[in-house]
């Protein structure tokens, strides 16, 4: 009986221990396989989980102006945020706001703190400490535990309200900023940048201005503290802008504007760069970063639009500036010459369609020819010309004017003046164009549009007698361009001269700008606001200042030897030669004379 | 006691893996010499006064408490209920101040006396009343295991129970009607039987979703183990501990920590000692020559062995990802008052049914 028991016993003891063994064996072949064949996998997991990075931020480049102001440029900001390493204690968040009690409260600290534990992430409680606030600080710090005090860059900018179209502004990436960004800049990454250039240089410069980031790299735990850094990769700080505007003159040219609207641009003839370029009215591009949305939405709202840069994209009918281009069209072609005149009665009719045109001069100018149409400027001289324009030739000629195409490269944003031909009418009113339609094109009015930029360099066009550059903004080779008219230099002579007797001529339209010695050559306009038919129209139209004709100076100077050209608009200014023909004096006189 | 060559051996073998077990919680847990010194002191002293007091107690008086301390036992288990402290959502601990244990660990032990103190009135007789009842008992003691909710604990009871049933000779018809019975139950189980989080640890383990916490809980072992390689990484030198990668590092996954540090070599010299505690000690207790016929002291002895290398082994199994994880403590190594008293106690029971130290 014992026997059996034991035997029993003994059989299912060699069972469980068989069993024992097996399962033995079976962990140590597991072993093996995790160990020996996936060891190394593994080991590399373990690496994953530890060791991570985060990007190190480098400076923004600085913009300066060609006259040496420092523009726009990265500043030290210091921070206080909430280390979540060790958790801010109940007494060093009441010391905290008892030390800043103008800039937070306890309430909102201990939500802070209690949310910046719970999701882990370092919450910052003061922006921008001044060196007072950050002295109060560190002074008092050893009491005050559980914060700490971060670096970071804030984009400062020249205040002056002039620069800030010419800069834009910066502000958190948005997907229509990947968009924008992805094909142009290389290895861009949307999720590195947090903020990014929105307009202006900031945002055409972008790469080059963001610099290439760092990385550190450090061990963490479990639960994301960071431990030790372990390494750090270089990082290129932003590279500096230098750009072709002159601040002074810059400056000179929006206080000249006091609160008028309008545009002043510029360009340098040497190499058709662009050294004043503003739009009125502006704001302090400083204001743009610090302001909340509801603020924004008010600025966009504003009927003066002061975000908008009238500079690149404000169009605006030529006028009466058109005419020494369209000039040097109609010589070329044959459609008239120097000798050739009419009599101007202040009227032009137009037999075909049996319409009648007002001139801006009541009993207008008497027997006209070429230069005196372009002296005192003489509507009906000009829209006589235009009804004999071939379509073709007067298209292909604007369109060698850098009408219909982008005028500048790092403009932006920016806006082309509209090639008016039958494609475009098409587009716009279903027909294709008239002979009537030529009349207005014929004085800068009717479909015709430019951007100040435009109509500055059609002044720079003048001055170098067809031969030009697009302009911009930071120096870039540039292509030699030109008009397809060829005049021969003796005309060139002629027409110069007609600009330069706008200006010194009594009976230039330019002659009250007193332009002395500036060798100031020009041409002024004056833009309908609404269509006008009779002069009884006029003066009821002339009650309502937002009706009022836009004033509009073209020039260059000096005449012998053209360094830079202009283009000057003034909003409702009515009168080009008396309103915006100072400014470009006063504007061309500081250039001049700076340098 | 007699130094021969075979008791030379188990004496060896459990040293080692005492020893080793002590350096592992160390490094785990501090990095102050003295709380190793401290602690491996204490496991020894424990160790040491539960085999001396064992060795002074018959151990006939033992079995005839063994009814009283297995009610006893379920008492405490179920005042756990009442004033135990909760831990991950269920309450398993009672606290005493100096030391918090967990009354089901010594379920496992007491059941067993239980059983030898009702059997060896009817020499081991196994009729079909009895069988019946100490089935019936059993099931009914893991209930409140089950419940705290603590599925493994209760398992594993349940496994050792009926190995312990196994060995006292009980008719093999039983094993496998039960074994048939399980099979055809286990979907109803599954459906009604199990609490979500239960079910969310069987889930993670067959799944290969890594965002369940539980299959990264075992991934994160799997890496700790297979960066150790073949040397491992050396003595203190555990990046997932350090850096806190590993949950529960000081308890259920103590030896992924010792086979990061230690390697594989580290991890076949321990299952070597352990194979050979385990086997060595089991042929001694089995081959020993006894003057009574009560066989009790085999039984127990033998059991008790055994409960310690497959409690080894379910938890290796465990870390290494092979079976779901069900919070089972390493004998030796796992800190913690209930899991080290209790493997004690079973060495105590050991050593004195071999008449050992005589």
């Amino acid at each position: 009986m014992k026997d059996n028991k034991i035997h029993i016993y003994r059989t299912r003891t060699n069972i469980l221990l068989g069993i024992f063994v097996f399962i033995l064996t079976l962990v140590i072949t597991r072993f093996f396989y995790l160990q020996i064949i996936q060891g190394n996998e593994l080991k590399e997991l373990r690496e994953q989980n530890i060791n991570a990075f985060e990007y190190i931020y480098p400076k923004r480049g600085r913009i300066i102006s060609r006259d040496g102001i420092v523009l726009a440029e990265d500043r030290k900001v210091f921070s206080l945020a909430i280390d979540i390493e060790q958790k801010p204690s109940e007494q060093s968040i009441r010391k905290l706001t008892d030390l800043f009690s103008e800039r937070i409260n306890v309430e909102d600290l201990r939500l802070k703190v209690s949310d910046s534990i719970r999701f882990r992430r370092s919450e910052i409680i003061i922006e921008k400490l001044t060196q007072e606030d950050l002295a109060k600080y560190l002074v008092s710090g050893s009491d005050i535990t559980g914060f700490s005090v971060i670096e970071g860059y804030e984009r400062q900018y020249n205040s002056h309200p002039s620069i800030f179209h010419v800069l834009g502004h910066m502000g958190y990436i948005n997907s229509s900023d990947v968009n924008y960004f992805s094909p142009r800049i290389d290895e861009y990454n949307s999720k590195l940048w947090s903020k990014v250039g929105k307009s202006g240089l900031e945002r055409v410069y972008e790469q080059k201005l963001q610099g290439e980031h760092g990385k550190r790299f450090f061990q963490r735990n479990a639960r994301g503290d960071r431990r030790v850094i372990t390494d750090i990769s270089p990082f290129r700080e932003g590279e500096e802008l230098l750009i072709s505007i002159d601040f002074e003159a810059q400056k000179l040219a929006y206080d000249l504007m006091k609160d008028r609207k309008g545009s002043v641009v510029v360009i340098d003839l040497d190499d058709f760069s662009i050294p004043v370029a503003i739009s009125t009215p502006s704001i302090s591009a400083n204001d743009l970063r610090d302001i909340s949305s509801l603020q924004y939405q008010d600025l966009l709202n504003d009927p003066a639009r002061p975000l908008f840069n009238r500079a690149f994209m404000g169009l605006y009918p030529p006028a009466s500036t058109i005419k020494p281009l369209l000039t040097v069209f109609a010589l070329n072609n044959g459609y008239t010459n120097w000798d050739e005149t009419i009599f101007d009665d202040g009227f032009f009719r137009f037999e075909e369609e049996e319409r009648v045109f007002n001139a801006w001069r009541e009993g207008g100018h008497g027997l006209t020819d070429l230069k005196k149409a372009l002296v005192e400027s003489s509507n009906p001289f000009f829209m006589n010309l235009s009804i004999r324009y071939e379509k073709n030739l007067f298209v292909d000629f604007l369109k060698s004017s850098s009408f219909g195409s982008k005028l500048c490269e790092d403009c932006y944003p920016h806006q082309f003046s509209p090639l008016i031909d039958d494609d475009w009418k098409y587009k716009n009113f279903g027909k294709e164009l008239f002979k009537g339609d030529f009349i207005n094109l014929g004085v800068g009015q009717g479909y015709m549009l430019t951007t100040p930029l435009h109509l500055s360099l059609i002044s720079g066009i003048l001055a170098k007698k067809g031969k030009y550059q697009l302009p911009y903004l930071v120096a870039k080779k540039q292509n030699q361009l030109s008009i397809n008219e060829e005049l021969t230099e003796q005309d060139w002579n002629k027409l110069q001269a007609s600009l330069i007797d706008v200006i010194y001529s009594p009976n230039g339209t330019g002659y009250r700008i007193n332009a002395g010695a500036l060798k100031l050559a020009g041409k002024s306009g004056t833009a309908q606001v609404v269509d006008i038919n009779s002069r009884e129209e006029y003066d009821e139209v002339r009650t309502n200042p937002l009706l009022r004709d836009h004033a509009i100076f073209i020039g260059y100077a000096p005449y012998d030897n053209p360094r830079y050209s202009i283009a000057v608009i003034v909003e409702n200014g009515e009168s080009g030669g008396r309103v915006a023909g100072p400014i470009a004096k006063e504007v061309l006189e500081e250039l001049l004379n700076g340098f | 006691m007699v130094f021969n060559l075979r008791n030379s051996i188990i004496l060896f073998s459990l040293g080692t893996i005492i020893l080793m077990g002590s350096l592992t919680i160390y490094s785990v847990t501090s990095i102050d010499i003295n709380y190793f010194l401290r602690f491996l002191l204490i496991n020894i002293f424990v160790i040491l006064l539960v085999v001396l007091l064992f060795n002074q107690i018959n151990l006939n008086r033992i079995f005839s408490f063994g009814w009283l301390l297995f009610l006893l036992n379920i008492l405490l288990v179920l005042s756990v209920e009442i004033f135990g402290k909760e831990i991950n959502g269920s309450k398993r601990w009672l606290d005493f101040g100096f030391l918090s244990l967990q009354p089901s660990e010594f379920m496992k032990i007491t059941y067993a006396l239980f059983v030898v103190q009702y059997l060896r009135f009817y020499s081991f007789k196994f009729s079909k009343f009895r069988t019946i009842f100490l089935l019936s008992v059993l099931f009914f003691s893991a209930i409140p295991i089950i419940a705290q909710p603590d599925l493994g604990t209760g398992l594993v009871y349940i496994f050792l129970g009926l190995m312990f049933l196994f060995i006292c000779g009980m008719h093999r018809f039983y094993f496998i009607g039960m074994g048939v019975f399980g099979v055809l139950l286990s979907p109803l189980i599954y459906t009604f039987g199990l609490t979500s989080y239960q079910k969310g640890r069987i889930i993670s383990w067959f799944s290969s979703d890594q965002t369940l916490s539980e299959k990264w809980n075992i991934l994160q072992s799997e890496i700790s183990i297979g960066s150790g390689g073949l040397s491992g990484e050396g003595f203190l030198n555990s990046k997932q501990n350090e850096f806190n990668f590993l949950p529960e590092a000081d308890t259920d996954f103590i030896f992924s920590i010792y086979a990061e540090q230690f390697g594989f070599i580290g991890v076949f010299l321990i299952l070597l000692m352990l194979g050979t505690f385990i086997v060595v000690t089991t042929l001694l207790t089995m081959t020993e020559k006894r003057l009574t016929s009560d066989l009790s002291p085999y039984y127990i002895g033998t059991y008790c062995t055994l409960v310690i290398g497959f409690s080894f082994l379910l938890n290796i199994l465990m870390v290494s990802g092979m079976i779901p994880v069900v919070g089972l403590p390493l004998p030796f190594f796992t800190k913690g008052g209930s899991s080290l008293l209790c493997f004690s106690i079973m060495l105590g029971l050991i050593f004195t049914s071999r008449g050992f130290l005589k």
